[in-house]
């Protein structure tokens, strides 16, 4: 039995009548597969129901003059004067994301679209996915990035979502990003909300990579206090293509985010690590999972999670190594410090190995801070506050250090030791 | 400087301090001897503020301040440093980082701005030269994959760096091969001044030949059982302690 579909899917279809069938198309199979409910294994840990029952504009409308003017004030401290793709409430809005470097292109996905389905059609279930169903029916001003073949691009370039002030949006975005054979580049991701937040984002982004291709994507979540969001990142990798994904959580009320990475020929590799802190009322959900479908691909995934009192955090990797895909190293580690008594760390790995001869390994840990290391540290004169603060930021920066770029790896951490000492003060 | 009067500290429910006291005057260097298991560790925990271990009886006085009533960065700060036996290994944190966070921290204490980071470059250059310290040991983490001498020089590193009024050294010569143990030795004595004093708490002789005490005092039991001068370290090294726990135990 498929759980009923709440009351604001029942909304016009947005975009051009010629995009109309595919979006009925898509809001049947979510109907099919039903509303993602906790009897099910993958939403066991987070409840969506809270969602099904809010109010939300599943289609907002453009931003206007108001939120295009917030939100400009919000680039310039983000982004500078890096090259970016900027949406705003799900729009993409190619006046401030101002002109794109060399090789790349970024069109309109809804215009595209019948020639993005041909190609990768069917590659997002709705069944596993039901929210990327939602997305598919209502997202709008979409965008298809491209990366030329041999593109290289030497500066990140930025991906920003901003939540306006507006209430009880459901900002659907949907990226597609084509990474051509032998290009390589550093996209760094940010989503940011002008206030609180109300709403709900949530997005799909899609990335196709040719042979030997490079792409470090570099996502930092900053939502506000009282945001929903839920994501899906899935991504196909040809030979000897390189990715590396990097989430930073932070923000947010109820986040779930879903990485699916499909290493598809041989040779294909992917580092996916991430940290999540979780403070006082935030549930953060990473469910990830590594299809190695080729031989010799490898796979090396690090999550690192933070939970505060009345924290909650969920991590849920799984491996596949198909039957074919010999001779891969698949590694996964999974560490969680949890500084509160009413911190909460659901932790799952889980491994499906169809293939004989394969290194995988994969460990999980969930702890508190070490009371020799806190003693060592007051014994040289540093507060307890300060000793946990240290630490813990010690705990969160060791998984940053897998950021390849520079000024962004120290602005993280620098983001993530302010984000800590609020909450390790509020601890004790 | 420090006078501990009739001290008594457990474990768990394991009584280890019985009883114990001891006067350090300012500018003096006294030795605490005495077999595995006599209390030495426990003392020098409990002088710095370690929670496991519970004081029960007796009180210390240190600068005519009840040491008992700090916290251990109280102590810290208010010149008390320990030199652990085992550093503690801490992943992700650099040195140079703890270094300075620990001096400043102490700074701060004393009502000085903070120092900044040229500043502390020469500074610790300086004191590293004292300690034969290599060059990569400001960017690693925290005695992370240092040998056991090389954890030992950070010990003192961090003390000369701090310059405390009292330094508690607990077994510092333990697992250290002659050239280190003159190494740390040649730290340690360039800090000996009329207003500093320093608690050595040994197990052998060896060390005492490189920093000299004034005085020398057998724990054992859970109590100081004997007191002298430098001559006492040498005879225990020839004659052991068995003559003396009798002693204590009856």
């Amino acid at each position: 039995m498929t759980a009923a579909l709440p009351p604001f899917v029942d909304h016009p279809l947005p975009g051009a009548g010629s995009t109309w069938p595919r979006r009925r198309a898509a809001l049947a199979e979510l109907a099919a597969a039903g509303w993602p409910q906790r009897r099910r294994e993958r939403w066991r840990y987070t409840d969506l129901e809270p969602l099904a029952k809010a109010g939300f504009d599943v289609a907002p409308t453009a931003p206007g003059d108001a939120e295009l003017a917030t939100a400009t004030t919000l680039l310039a401290a983000l982004t500078g004067t890096a090259p970016r793709l900027v949406f705003v409430d799900g729009h993409f809005n190619r006046q401030l994301s101002g002109s794109l470097p060399t090789g790349v292109e970024a069109l309109d996905l809804d215009a595209e679209w019948a020639e993005f389905d041909s190609r990768w059609a069917g590659n997002i279930l709705a069944t596993d996915h039901p929210l990327a169903a939602l997305n598919t029916a209502f997202n709008q001003r979409g965008l298809w990035v491209r990366a030329r073949s041999g593109t290289e691009l030497a500066e990140p370039m930025h991906i920003v979502h901003i939540g306006s002030r507006r209430p009880q949006l459901a900002a659907q975005p949907r990226i597609v990003l084509e990474i051509g054979e032998n290009a390589r580049l550093t996209l760094v991701e940010h989503i940011v909300d002008a206030g609180a937040g109300s709403g709900w984002l949530n997005a799909v982004t899609q990335i196709h990579q040719g042979a030997r291709s490079q792409l470090d994507l570099y996502r930092l979540q900053q939502h506000g206090e009282n945001q929903a969001h839920t994501s899906l990142l899935a991504a196909d990798l040809a030979a000897d293509a390189e990715l590396r994904v990097g989430y930073i959580d932070l923000g947010g009320r109820l986040v779930r985010n879903d990485v699916e990475i499909t290493l598809r020929e041989r040779g294909a590799r992917v580092e996916l690590f991430g940290l999540f802190i979780a403070g006082a009322g935030q549930h953060l959900d990473n469910h990830t999972t590594i299809v190695h479908a080729a031989p010799e691909t490898r796979s090396d995934e690090a999550f690192r999670g933070i939970i505060g009192d009345r924290g909650r955090g969920v991590f849920n990797g799984k491996v596949v190594v198909r039957p074919k895909a010999q001779r891969i190293d698949a590694r996964q580690s999974n560490d969680n410090l949890l500084l509160g008594a009413h911190a909460e760390i659901d932790a799952k790995p889980e491994l499906e190995i169809y293939a004989d001869d394969v290194k995988c390994s994969h460990g999980a840990t969930v702890g508190e801070l070490d009371p020799d290391h806190l003693f060592y540290l007051r014994a040289r004169g540093l507060d307890e506050n300060d000793a946990r603060r240290v630490l813990t930021t010690a705990f969160a920066a060791s998984v940053l250090e897998r950021v390849r770029d520079e000024p962004w790896r120290t602005r993280l951490i620098d983001l993530v030791a302010a984000r800590l000492g609020g909450m390790v003060e509020n601890f004790t | 400087m420090l006078t501990i009067e009739n001290l008594h500290a457990r474990v768990g429910d394991r009584e280890i301090l019985k009883g114990l006291s001891l006067h350090v005057p300012a500018g003096e260097v006294h030795a605490i001897m005495g077999p595995n298991g006599s209390g030495k560790s426990t003392l020098a925990q409990v002088l710095a503020g370690r929670e496991d271990y519970k004081v029960t009886a007796g009180r210390v006085l240190y600068l005519g301040k009840d040491l008992l009533a700090m916290a251990p960065e109280e102590r810290a700060r208010a010149g008390v440093f320990l030199a652990f036996q085992y550093p503690i290994e801490i992943p992700g944190v650099n040195n140079a980082y703890l270094l300075k966070t620990a001096l400043n921290a102490h700074r701060q204490a004393q009502g000085k701005q903070p120092m900044d980071a040229f500043e502390f470059m020469k500074l610790i250059k300086m004191k590293m030269e004292l300690v034969h310290a290599p060059k990569d040991f400001l960017s690693r983490s925290v005695n992370q994959g240092f040998s056991g001498g090389e954890k030992k020089r950070n010990e003192i590193l961090q003390m000369l760096l701090l310059e405390p009024k009292l330094a508690v050294l607990d077994e510092t010569d333990s697992g250290l091969d002659v050239d280190a143990m003159r190494i740390i030795a040649h730290g340690v004595n360039s800090l000996r001044s009329p207003d500093r004093s320093m608690l050595v708490v040994t197990h052998y002789e060896r060390l005492l030949e490189l920093i000299v005490p004034d005085r020398v005092h057998v724990l054992a039991g859970g109590r100081i059982v004997k007191s002298g001068d430098r001559e006492l370290a040498r005879e225990l090294d020839q004659r052991g302690y068995d003559w003396l726990q009798t002693g204590a135990t009856a």
